[in-house]
């Protein structure tokens, strides 16, 4: 009798503990992005608000890491709820069934670019690469558009280009090249690979925001192709560094819940507010990335409109996320392959 | 000349089993997992080997891996091997000064100790800069996002690892051969070369190697100071296991770098004479 009673105690305590771990499961979501002062705008212009008003807890995690997602999918135990992903990953992630589809009832789809969203994705952001100079070093000599980046003699100096073989360095190669923009796709690798051959030697690759404005301010890198906020952000801190937006390229960023999720409920919501006009509109105004949802545009603060990519969609090139993400892996190996000839 | 048993030998092994559990459990069995990885995906067979060997792209990676750990092990020996003799020579507390010196660059944080390369060595940095005031260059050096930049690093980040071994294998010497040595009528040359350095050697070796091996793996320095056109083995198993998911490439390169890794191992353990592979003399 006394030890059914022990087991009974120990068999309710168990199972407590269960029911708290459930229900403080069903009231709180992991959001992982990139970390830095990206992170942080999300959760003031997401997160918090979100919390507030459905008391679901928003636990902030990171930094991305897509094999960590595909490790989570892939074991079975999914710690991450809400992820901030590039979005030709968000569509390669998809077709590799390692997302969950999202529920376009809680999510209202129509508002939202179509450019930046898809069954499993959502737009978190979205932004361009825009030509950046160094005015100190350039002077009176303004660049215009990527054709810049080729000759070396006007404008002398390194070239800053992205370090990873995604969308943006061979688009805007064949941009240079006198490709027009809508005969961009399917890629011609071996043009855009010999005209970049061009300037290999004048080449100063950077791999993250951070490094890419210290090569710009310092003057490293005469010019080069920057993140339209990170060069908005050196300019705010007074920086002689300028910008062209001519031919500017579109990238964007998706919100994806994977596979499994433990709290796919409450993520949905939570993306639902993510991508509000609201929630865009706001995070668009602390970070200055451009907003991707449709109503978002009347919203934003009126001396930052004119900086962000909305303000100029005219001579504007959105980078084929879809067709990355399905050649993302052949290119690579050329890429790599150039890259170390 | 009396040979223990067997079992005499292997008595108190059974104390290895805490350690063998752990190291099975958290070590061996994710590791051979990884590796399964590099013949079933993305279909079973041998195909993630026959594109690493087959692609010139990855061929150079491999060389270039090599070539840099070879440079900066030949680097490293070059300057701890002197560094190591002057705190052996110094007198007693200098040489401890010294040592903790070696040491405390060895504690810092490597990140840290990357970027302040990074600020030294850049075209605008502050080598460049003091170079440039004196007159001796009129543009600045590329020093970093190239090979010179993994290598000057690198061989830093390095030193300690062959200063430490070496070090106590030259304490350990005793002076009195040296001075035997030279009584007998060799020449300080002679001393050194025939004398010094070969009772160096087990040290200068396993520094060496440790310094190889090490350099082998290493991802942080190389992508920091490196240019994308030096890419090395772990810099790319990074960019297939998280930017590609092609997990299976990426296993197959890593168990390439366990598998050079292995065999260097069993050489250095050849050379050490108490090994229990060593050639015993």
């Amino acid at each position: 009798m006394l030890l059914s009673k022990r087991v009974t105690a120990v068999l309710s305590a168990s199972l407590l503990t269960l029911a708290c771990q459930a229900s403080q499961a069903a009231d709180s979501l992991n959001f992982v992005s990139w970390g830095g002062t990206t992170q942080d705008a999300q959760k003031q212009a997401w997160a918090e608000p979100f919390s507030k008003a459905s008391n679901i807890k928003v636990v902030q995690d990171g930094p991305t890491d897509y094999g960590k997602l595909k490790a989570m999918v892939e074991s079975g135990n999914v710690q991450w709820d809400v992820v901030d992903v590039e979005a030709d990953f968000a569509l390669r992630a998809a077709a590799e069934g390692l997302l969950e589809p999202l529920d376009f009832n809680t999510i209202q789809r129509e508002r939202i670019d179509p450019r930046f969203v898809s069954d499993h994705g959502v737009g978190s952001f979205f932004f361009s690469f825009v030509l950046g100079y160094n005015e100190g070093k350039l002077g009176a000599n303004k660049p215009v558009d990527w054709s810049a980046l080729f000759d070396t003699k006007t404008y002398p100096g390194k070239r800053a280009l992205y370090k990873w073989p995604s969308p943006g360095v061979l688009e805007l190669a064949l941009l240079a090249d006198g490709v027009a923009p809508d005969k961009l796709y399917p890629l011609d690798l071996d043009r855009a690979f010999n005209k970049l051959d061009t300037i290999k030697k004048d080449i100063v690759w950077w791999g993250g925001g951070a490094q890419s404005q210290q090569l710009l301010a310092s003057g490293e890198a005469s010019l080069g192709q920057f993140w339209n906020g990170r060069v908005y952000a050196l300019q705010q801190d007074g920086a002689p560094v300028g910008v062209s937006w001519k031919q500017n390229l579109v990238m964007a960023d998706f919100l994806v819940i994977p596979k499994g999720a433990k709290n796919k409920d409450a993520a949905m919501k939570f993306l639902a507010n993510a991508a509000s006009a609201k929630g865009q509109a706001e995070f668009a105004n602390l970070t200055a990335y451009a907003p991707v949802n449709l109503d978002s545009v009347s919203q934003l603060k009126p001396e930052l409109a004119s900086n962000l990519p909305t303000a100029y969609a005219q001579d504007q090139v959105t980078l084929d996320f879809a067709y990355w993400a399905k050649n993302g892996q052949a290119i690579a190996a050329r890429w790599n392959e150039w890259l170390v000839k | 000349m009396h040979r223990p048993s067997l079992s005499q030998r292997w008595r108190g092994s059974r104390n290895l089993l805490p350690a063998l559990l752990f190291l099975g459990l958290f070590f061996f069995a994710p590791l051979i997992g990884l590796l399964l990885r590099g013949v079933l995906e993305p279909v079973p067979g041998l195909g993630n080997y026959e594109q690493l060997f087959a692609n010139s792209a990855y061929a150079r990676v491999l060389f270039n891996t090599f070539s840099v750990a070879g440079l900066v092990t030949l680097i490293s020996v070059l300057l701890g091997f002197p560094l190591a003799w002057a705190i052996t020579l110094v007198p007693k507390g200098w040489g401890r000064w010294l040592l903790n010196i070696v040491l405390l660059s060895m504690w810092t944080s490597l990140l840290a100790r990357t970027y302040s390369w990074l600020v030294l060595l850049q075209a605008s940095g502050v080598i460049n800069k003091a170079l440039m005031a004196m007159g001796i260059i009129d543009a600045p050096l590329e020093m970093v996002h190239n090979l010179t930049g993994v290598v000057i690093g690198m061989s830093y980040i390095m030193i300690p690892f062959i200063v430490l071994p070496l070090q106590a294998t030259m304490h350990a010497i005793d002076p009195m051969v040296l001075q035997a040595g030279s009584i007998c009528g060799a020449s300080p040359w002679t001393n050194f070369w025939k004398v010094f350095l070969p009772l160096c050697r087990s040290g200068l070796f396993s520094g060496a190697l440790m310094v190889f091996v090490m350099s082998l793996g290493y991802y942080v320095t190389p992508a920091l100071l490196g240019g994308a056109q030096n890419m090395m083995l772990p810099e790319f198993i990074v960019q297939q296991v998280q930017s590609f998911l092609n997990w299976g490439l990426a296993s197959a390169a890593a168990a390439l770098l366990v598998l050079i890794t292995l065999v260097l191992f069993y050489l250095y353990l050849k050379l050490q004479p108490e090994s229990p592979v060593g050639n015993a003399r």
